[in-house]
């Protein structure tokens, strides 16, 4: 297998946190139908992870992997409590509907698993940087999947309807979103496959 | 080997000509809009199919031409009122979330037919369930005015039913487009089972837990009656003969076969029974995939250690 070059900003497209690593789905697929609750869930993760991870990245390597794990979901746990506090003020009606997947973003894939296989591995600004790119990368799914999801199975954008000739309301449960969210990412590797043709052909010329 | 390519090559045109027979007998009670769907769903199931098969990298096959059977099969399931964009969804996600997806008709999970039901159902639930009378022919755009509950709903949740066994025969009472047409559908289930096309023994197994289900559990008039209405009522001999017993996915030994169907059909029953749920075992069917599947593993690894054996006394 040949081995691809790594890029701090691998998170966004070429590695993205949903698409190619399928992390963090199940927010994307049960709760990503509206923008409203994109919207909450974008920037609950976002600071929830950013900060998480950066704190986290001070916990020192000396305690052994399992307690390390725990004390970054402790610390997570801890940052989610304001987060909640302030998603509530902003979107309440979202954050009701969104339900356990909120409090359940404290402890994604991002903070208890990839601090340590990835993050941390990184020399700090080189984290710093790809830690924003992942965040970004299932900021930019998320949104994508909620705008899709909330025109065809609502036909509104952002709770303002709009003159859609055909809904399908299927594509607004869980099971519509795991379909739409397969053909998504099978779509995304698909245009990086070509793409990575592309670039192995020019390289050769 | 030769013989059996021989037999798959004639199961396309004979359930197509059983479907035509369906369509054609909505066409009569429905008026043109009832002909349409059916071109409809498959025009675009095929459509779904030559692209998707393009996109595996695979040439368009005489086989894959089933997938304008599926298109039949699931405009058959819809009211003759369905609008035509939604039976066009319906029929391109049979097609390729359900089928291509999992790798095209040599590694079937669902039905499709079944599956884009489903689809439908949860998508356009009150235009799936809301059906116009018989003999109500709607135009090239069907009126939506004058739609009613089907005949199988009022059974569910009240048990009386209203019309004579002559009209449940010809199919003269409210219901999906090709689920109504009793005596056809007979028909049709004796022509395919002689002809080997579809399962005997998952049919068999489908009928004979609904009867036996419906004989224990009869609450309204005679057992026989009961049994009767339980096997034209709720798509149960329609799914028996074009989901149930679908050859793609049934198991192939026949006594696999019935106990797919029976646990299939009571299961279906008891939905039916407990939660009136209309066209249960079209949902079941689905639901059971994974028997399904396992009992095809389970014949695969029969037939392996068979041949095994075989090889093994040869050798001695």
């Amino acid at each position: 297998m040949k081995e691809r070059k790594t890029s701090v900003f691998d998170g966004l497209l070429a590695d993205n946190t949903v698409l190619s690593s399928l992390m963090v789905i199940s927010p994307v697929i049960v709760c990503g139908d509206t923008l409203r609750n994109a919207a909450a869930l974008i920037a609950a993760f976002s600071v929830i992870t950013f900060f998480s991870v950066m704190i986290s990245s001070f916990v020192p390597r000396k305690i052994p992997y399992a307690a390390r794990i725990v004390s970054y979901a402790v610390i997570s746990s801890l940052i989610y409590i304001p987060v909640r506090i302030a998603a509530g003020e902003f979107w309440p009606e979202a954050v009701e509907r969104i339900g356990i997947y909120f409090p359940l973003l404290a402890v994604n894939s991002l903070i208890v698993f990839q601090t340590e296989a990835r993050f941390f591995r990184m020399k700090r600004t080189n984290m710093v940087l790809s830690l924003v790119f992942y965040i970004l990368g299932f900021d930019a799914v998320m949104l994508v999947t909620a705008f899709v999801r909330e025109l065809l199975a609502y036909g509104t954008i952002n709770s303002m309807m709009t003159d859609t000739p055909m809904l399908i309301s299927g594509l607004g449960k869980p099971f519509g979103g795991f379909i739409f969210l397969g053909m998504l990412c099978g779509i995304y590797r698909k245009i990086r496959s070509a793409a990575g043709h592309r670039k192995e052909e020019e390289q050769e010329e | 080997m030769l013989k059996k390519a021989e037999r798959e090559r004639h199961t396309f045109p004979d359930m197509m000509l059983t479907l035509l027979v369906l369509v054609l007998m909505a066409f009569f009670y429905h008026g043109i809009h009832a002909l349409m769907l059916a071109a409809v769903c498959a025009a675009f199931s095929l459509a779904a199919e030559m692209i998707s098969v393009k996109f595996l990298g695979r040439e368009f096959r005489y086989g894959d031409l089933m997938c304008i059977t599926d298109g039949i099969i699931l405009s058959l399931m819809m009211p003759a009122s369905m609008a035509y964009r939604a039976a066009a969804a319906g029929s391109v996600f049979a097609v390729v979330c359900a089928k291509n997806v999992f790798g095209g008709r040599k590694n079937m999970i669902f039905s499709p037919a079944a599956a884009g039901y489903i689809f439908m159902l949860t998508s356009w639930k009150k235009d799936m369930l809301s059906f116009p009378e018989t003999y109500a022919h709607t135009g090239f755009f069907a009126d939506t005015e004058g739609l009613a509950s089907s005949a199988s709903h009022i059974y569910n949740t009240t048990g009386r039913m209203e019309h004579t066994g002559y009209e449940i025969l010809m199919g003269s009472f409210s219901g999906p487009m090709g689920g109504v047409s009793i005596l056809l559908l007979m028909i049709a289930a004796a022509v395919l089972i002689l002809r080997k096309d579809i399962s005997a023994g998952a049919f068999a197994g489908t009928i004979a837990s609904t009867v036996l289900f419906a004989a224990i559990a009869a609450e309204h008039g005679t057992k026989m009656r009961t049994a009767a209405l339980a096997v034209a009522m709720n798509m149960v001999l329609f799914a028996a003969v074009y989901i149930v017993s679908d050859k793609r996915l049934a198991p192939r030994k026949a006594h696999f076969a019935f106990f797919y169907g029976f646990f299939t059909a009571a299961a279906a029953y008891i939905l039916v029974l407990t939660m009136a749920k209309e066209n249960a075992i079209v949902i079941v069917s689905v639901l059971m995939a994974p028997a399904a599947l396992g009992f095809r593993t389970l014949e695969d690894k029969i037939d392996i250690l068979s041949a095994e054996e075989v090889s093994a006394k040869e050798a001695e």
